[in-house]
């Protein structure tokens, strides 16, 4: 038996990031694989207890590139809690529209890298197609398309702009009146069945030895637990939603709950668009001008539910002007890093690819 | 899912019954943290494992040099009834070993890695905590130490690089800061009204 070494990535199509997937394979079955981080980026913690509160606005969102909000938002979040500020109840509507948009983005993200390893990349074409138009939307909301620096500590930046629901309404619409087609040009579509049908398991004893969140746990244990759910943060127990799950977890399953989600994130932005108060949308966090800001002394752990599971931050702070200590729990830390040694042999060299797109590994958050 | 302020309480009576808590504080409606002695990690951690928390959300550590001791932190979920708890323990600094919790919760592997690579802190029973995984041949004291200074190190590593050509600014027309100066001076003499 002879053992040859591959390597997935970091130049690959069906990789997404900058990680790479070391494979010893035999024929083309995977005998032993680790992930091997740290080509992005290193050093965020670091930098962030060298910055000022202020500052680090500008740094967090690039921990995690497809989705950046969510690092905004656990650091608004987990500051808050320190400082035991309530911000305006509109904040609270602007932050969900602005979370579940990004989540849609990140879901066609992932859903069209699904079109990388099946070699199927019409889809690709089309979800990134609509993903353009979301980056158009946050480029009206917050001036940027890709790290918004959009909520910040005490509300967001700036007030939603006049007439943004129209655009908002205009792409969900369009989204959801092309939601067939999607099923059709993925998960329905037969060429594709074939690749990702009754691959890469995952029971759901690996889910809790793993410590595997967010799609990937919903899949397999058929429990509701979204963060959102059970420990609902800015207004998710105001909104109605569902969400989906199932027992049976292979990689056509995952991405089935992906769409589904996105059907529910559709459905979320409508609610806050309709039941969102006027009013202001920041309230000074400390006293004095921004660069004299101060955190109170604590200990805080501030979770969101991201599209690939929980995302935390874990923030210390001494009462200066800078986080004493900030700690990123990435959520595809469990997935990427544990389950790809553990778990990804045994499977075939082009299911890896499969694994890190459906179970969601996004190298940044491991980097950090 | 029960109501939020019964778990928090059930929480901590659980603690209450196993271990001896140096500190307890309740942060919000689902969180709680509970700081313990070194040798009470384990067995507080197989305890609320046992009660359902059976996820190991995050573990890592804090730095405080002046006290001369690290700071652990677990944080541990559980789904059923959501509430995070928090484990600290502090640890001597100048020694700073810790018995692994792989046994307990499986999933502590390559936080427990990262954390020796940051922090320098021994996981005994972790069969390979020692292995590098982001920094590649790391030729210093861990980073995430306070007394870790990333600039000197980096004048140290990076020496400073001579140029061959001089590009600093001698002629005041191509100073930026001088063309700033004088388009402000342009924009206030031009406007009306009042002069401040």
């Amino acid at each position: 038996m002879k053992q040859m070494k591959l390597f997935l990535g970091p130049q690959h199509p069906g990789m997404h990031g900058n990680a790479s997937v070391h494979m010893y394979v035999d024929g083309d079955i995977i005998k032993r694989s680790y992930l091997l981080p740290g080509m992005l980026h290193r050093g965020f913690e670091k930098g962030m207890e060298r910055k000022l509160w202020v500052n680090n606005i500008s740094l967090i969102p690039r921990v995690c590139v497809p989705e950046p909000d969510i690092n905004e938002m656990a650091f608004a979040q987990a500051a808050e809690a320190l400082l035991g500020l309530e911000v305006p109840e509109r904040t609270h509507w602007i932050r969900m529209i602005i979370l579940e948009l990004a989540r849609i983005s990140s879901h066609l993200m992932s859903y069209g890298g699904l079109g990388g390893p099946t070699g199927h990349y019409t889809l690709m074409y089309h979800a990134h197609a609509d993903r353009n138009t979301i980056l158009d939307i946050f480029e009206k909301i917050t001036g940027a398309r890709v790290y918004h620096q959009y909520i910040v500590i005490g509300g967001v930046r700036k007030d939603l702009p006049e007439g943004i629901e129209t655009d908002i309404n205009a792409f969900l619409d369009d989204l959801e009146s092309r939601y067939i087609e999607y099923r059709d040009l993925g998960i329905e579509n037969p060429s594709v069945i074939k690749r990702i049908k009754d691959t890469i398991m995952l029971p759901a004893a690996v889910v809790w030895e793993l410590g595997v969140t967010g799609i990937g746990m919903r899949s397999s244990v058929n429990r509701p637990y979204d963060i959102r759910k059970v420990m609902p943060y800015a207004r998710y127990d105001q909104v109605e939603f569902e969400v989906p799950i199932s027992d049976y977890s292979d990689a056509r399953s995952r991405v089935d709950l992906k769409l589904k989600e996105v059907v529910q994130s559709i459905s979320i932005i409508r609610q806050c668009l309709k039941k969102m108060p006027e009013g202001p949308v920041r309230v000074k966090p400390s006293r004095g001008q921004s660069m004299r800001w101060t955190v109170p002394a604590g200990y805080v752990y501030s979770p969101v539910e991201s599209s690939r599971g929980e995302f935390g931050y874990y923030m210390v702070s001494n009462g200066g002007t800078t986080p004493y200590r900030v700690g990123v729990r990435g959520a595809s830390y469990p997935q990427g890093l544990l389950g790809i040694e553990k778990y990804l042999p045994g499977n075939r060299i082009d299911d890896a690819a499969l694994w890190v797109d459906t179970m969601g590994v996004c190298s940044p958050e491991i980097d950090r | 899912m029960t109501n939020s302020m019964n778990n928090v309480e059930f929480v901590k009576a659980l603690v209450a019954k196993n271990i001896e808590p140096v500190k307890t504080e309740t942060i919000g409606k689902y969180q709680v943290a509970f700081e313990v002695r070194k040798n009470d990690v384990h067995h507080i951690l197989v305890a609320l494992k046992n009660a359902g928390w059976i996820q190991l959300s995050y573990l890592s550590a804090i730095d405080w040099p002046e006290e001369n001791h690290f700071e652990l932190v677990y944080i541990v979920m559980n789904w059923e009834k959501p509430v995070y708890v928090q484990i600290r323990a502090k640890i001597q600094r100048d020694d700073p070993v810790i018995d692994s919790v792989l046994p307990i919760y499986p999933g502590a592997k390559y936080y427990e890695r990262e954390c020796h690579e940051f922090f320098g802190v021994k996981f005994p029973g972790n069969p390979d905590y020692e292995k590098q995984l982001i920094l590649e041949n790391w030729d210093d004291i861990p980073p995430l130490r306070k007394d870790f200074d990333p600039e000197a190190y980096s004048d140290r590593k990076f020496p400073k690089r001579v140029y061959t050509t001089d590009y600093s600014v001698t002629n005041d027309k191509d100073s930026k800061l001088k063309k700033r100066e004088q388009r402000i001076a342009r924009a206030l003499s031009l406007r009306g009204g009042k002069k401040q």
